[in-house]
């Protein structure tokens, strides 16, 4: 008969299949189809990044080895923040930007904070707001997806910038104002685009204005991340059947950021109260990445559920009001980053299940 | 009956079950060597032997008398020799009195008819006495029957519940006793009726339970003339606490329950009925590392190794033997632990089901929050106990952990936190 080894017989003796190095592991495998498209659409420019960013992580995870005398690169948290910082950066950003990016992220964020679980703020979104910091110009200059035609250097700028800029007297839609200023439009998004009307909306009296398939599928200037919403989809329905990260965070956060774009739309001269478009402000910018896979990151995100759902409506509307009235086209690292310093004095205020004596005592 | 019941919040869905093939439970063999602890468990009093080392003793005899609260008589489950009255310690790290038996000589109660006894001429004294005498205990508790039985006789409106649940992916040991020994188990009911007098006697069964088997129930139930109804729950652990219980049931609390599982009814009924004393036992044998899952009747006292090898010892490696619920049970240190009165399962489980990991700290993942049945905020629990802040933790409302272990099990970063719960009241009770 076997001998049964010694183990440290504490119950439950079974367990759920998560731990957290799986959560990583499989939440940086999702983002496998965001590094594929971006390397498809951008090709060696969009690999180096990828490549430096892990540099960063692994040097850093050295560092901390040879510092701390333990090695924790096979948790995965490390090369899961490398490729979220990544996700931030353009195309053809030099490499010293992902590399000392990612390098803040692990050792000036998570490791300075006591490692694992004790950083208040999201190391990946710190090394990303440390990008911007020190390199504003190099962050906000993009390349062209290989299969855009390039106009007078008008289409190197974001989907974003371009509405932001628009200096028509007449536009009430964004896809109009981009028709106007002559913004490129693929010949996938016109054959996808017409087929869809015939076959589809012309049954229902609508019409899908041409200009929204090409930024579903990346043919738009952008950063690593944020190129094609398809991918992210993929990766995020992964994320969300194998129930690592609560729902209430994208749910909360698509629910603002769509109705105030609706009221407050894109600031375009002809557009009404009530006009905005909620297709083009979910598919243009970062973020729809931001909220699967940066707003959800539990460590600095609320703990309890119903907490959760307030932490993304409070993202999605200072995402919002970042990007309408924000001196930068895309603020929702920003709007992440000040609902990661408030969780606590929420969690201290409203934490559901203990009375309010109770919280000010133990939390 | 239509309606399925369960408690309010938290929980684990158990709805996953491993597969058991029914199959007529056999009498496992009897063990050459039985064990016997004289004490249940830490809340148990020891029990005195009356016999001395060389003596011989029959099957059934008495082998220790029980003194005073929690303590219950202990008879021998073998006939044979007293090898050896020593000290042991108990799988949950207490030290106890213990005998060995050796087997030798004619069985009295396997192999003769049982006697049978007309219960019903017996009066509530009698059958007090029968409960107390033969040592039968309470399998889910290891409490004593009689104090149990006694405690909800003084009180009024008593429900009877009997608690054929068990709420985890193994077990099956009730479900199968429901299946096969119906009558026995609502006679045993009629029997503990007479001593608590309830006001009705409900018979729990989770959503799995085969249909088919409701009207048989209800069929046994119709002979007698006690008020019995069948309730299905989800399948959801932890349900068989007696608060979870009485949440589902509609009640305010669990003062007016008496709980009671099928497995302790048939150790009643074989008692009146047949005056065979507490030496048998139901236990479900399985676990990953095991063939397939198999239920045997058991000696008290046998060890696990020995049922394990009947059983066509290990297939696979096991990571760890454990006694009885997955979440809440005890750890076997060595195949040697033997069978006890309150041990309903023993599963050898490989390190595909114990799914261990390092632990790492907290990263606020939530998943302790849903689980806890009791509203609690295990995390935070758990963050107050690592910085020594004890009388915060019991603001939060430490005292109110049932140690149920569905936290733990749901945690991502393997903290043991139903354990350092456990431990830090189980200090300060001593305090
Ligand atoms: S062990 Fe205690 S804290 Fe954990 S789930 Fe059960 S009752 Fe809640
Ligand atoms: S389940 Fe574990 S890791 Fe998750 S919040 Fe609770 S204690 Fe922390």
């Amino acid at each position: 008969m076997k001998s049964i080894p010694e183990t440290n017989l504490t119950a439950p003796h079974i367990h759920d299949w998560h731990t957290t190095s799986k959560a990583a592991w499989i939440c940086s495998a999702t983002l496998m189809p965001v590094v594929m498209a971006s390397v498809l659409l951008y090709g060696m420019p969009a690999v180096s990044v990828w490549i430096a960013s892990l540099i960063g992580a692994i040097l850093a995870e050295t560092l901390v080895a040879v510092a701390l005398k333990k090695l924790s690169l096979s948790d995965g948290s490390s090369v899961l923040t490398s490729l979220l910082v990544a996700c931030a950066i353009p195309p053809g950003a030099p490499f010293y930007i992902p590399v000392s990016a990612s390098l803040f992220a692990i050792l000036g964020i998570k490791t300075v904070f006591g490692g694992l679980g004790s950083n208040w703020m999201n190391p990946a979104l710190g090394g990303i707001a440390f990008a911007y910091a020190n390199w504003p110009n190099a962050m906000r200059r993009f390349m062209l997806p290989s299969g855009m035609v390039n106009i007078d250097g008008l289409s190197a700028s974001t989907p974003l910038d371009v509405a932001r800029n628009f200096n028509g007297t007449e536009a009430s839609r964004v896809m109009d104002a981009f028709r106007t200023v002559g913004y490129p439009l693929s010949d996938i998004d016109i054959t996808v685009t017409g087929f869809l009307n015939d076959s589809l909306f012309s049954h229902l009296g609508a019409r899908l204005p041409e200009g929204y398939v090409d930024l579903i599928i990346g043919l738009k200037p952008g950063t690593l991340g944020e190129s094609t919403l398809l991918a992210v989809l993929a990766g995020s329905i992964v994320l969300l059947a194998f129930n690592l990260i609560k729902l209430e965070i994208p749910l909360g956060m698509i629910v603002a950021f769509s109705i105030l774009s609706r009221i407050f739309g894109t600031g375009l001269p002809g557009e009404e109260l009530f006009g905005g478009d909620i297709l083009f402000a979910l598919s243009s910018g970062g973020f729809m990445l931001a909220t699967f896979y940066m707003a959800t990151d539990p460590v600095t995100s609320p703990v309890d559920h119903r907490l959760a759902g307030l932490y993304g409506l409070g993202i999605g509307a200072l995402a919002f009001i970042f990007r309408r009235w924000g001196a930068h086209a895309e603020g929702i690292v920003y709007a992440i980053l000040v609902m990661n310093i408030l969780v606590p004095t929420v969690e201290r205020k409203l934490m559901p299940g203990l009375k309010a004596s109770e919280r000010a005592t133990v939390l | 009956m239509t309606n399925v019941r369960g408690f309010k919040r938290g929980g684990v869905s158990t709805v996953s079950r491993i597969h058991y093939h029914s199959e007529p439970i056999e009498n496992a063999f009897l063990p050459m060597n039985a064990l016997l602890l004289l004490r249940e468990n830490q809340f148990s009093v020891e029990a005195k032997p009356v016999v001395s080392e060389g003596q011989e003793v029959k099957e059934g005899q008495l082998v220790a008398r029980g003194y005073g609260k929690n303590s219950s008589h202990v008879h021998s489950p073998i006939p044979g020799i007293v090898r050896r009255i020593g000290k042991t310690v108990t799988p949950d790290g207490y030290e106890t009195t213990s005998i060995v038996i050796s087997l030798e000589g004619s069985f009295s109660v396997l192999g003769k008819r049982p006697e049978r006894y007309l219960w019903r001429s017996l009066n509530k004294t009698d059958i007090s006495h029968i409960i107390q005498d033969k040592g039968l205990m309470r399998v889910s508790t290891g409490e004593p029957l009689h104090q149990i039985i006694s405690d909800c006789s003084k009180r009024d409106g008593i429900i009877i519940a009997v608690n054929a649940l068990e709420m985890d992916q193994y077990r099956r040991v009730e479900e199968e006793i429901m299946l096969r020994r119906i009558n026995d188990v609502v006679d045993a009911c009629a029997i503990a009726a007479r001593m608590v007098k309830p006001d009705r006697i409900v018979f729990m069964i989770d959503t799995d339970f085969p249909k088919a088997q409701i009207p048989v129930i209800m069929l046994a139930a119709a002979q007698t003339e006690l008020e019995i109804s069948v309730e299905r729950f989800q399948r959801r652990f932890p349900q068989d606490l007696p608060r979870q219980i009485a949440i589902a049931l509609g009640l305010k609390d669990d003062s007016s329950l008496c709980i009671l599982e099928p497995s302790t009814l048939v150790v009643l009924h074989d008692a009146i009925v047949s005056n065979k004393p507490h030496i048998e036992q139901y236990v479900y044998i399985g676990g990953g590392a095991m063939k397939a899952p198999v239920i045997l009747k058991a000696r008290i006292g046998t060890t696990i190794g020995d049922l394990i090898e009947e059983c066509g010892g290990f297939s696979g490696q096991p990571d760890r033997i454990c006694i009885n619920d997955p979440y809440r049970g005890l750890a076997a240190a060595d195949l040697d632990v033997p069978l006890t009165r309150s041990t309903r399962a023993v599963l050898a489980l490989t390190k595909h089901e114990t799914k261990p990991a390092s632990e790492r700290p907290c990263n606020r993942c939530g998943n302790c929050l849903r689980a806890c049945p009791e509203g609690l905020h295990p995390y935070l629990l758990n963050k107050l106990l690592l910085a020594d802040k004890i009388e915060e933790a019991f603001a939060a409302g430490l005292g109110r952990c049932t140690f149920c272990g569905a936290c733990a099990y749901t945690c991502w970063s393997r903290i043991p936190l139903v354990e350092r719960f456990k431990s830090v009241c189980l200090k300060d009770k001593s305090r």
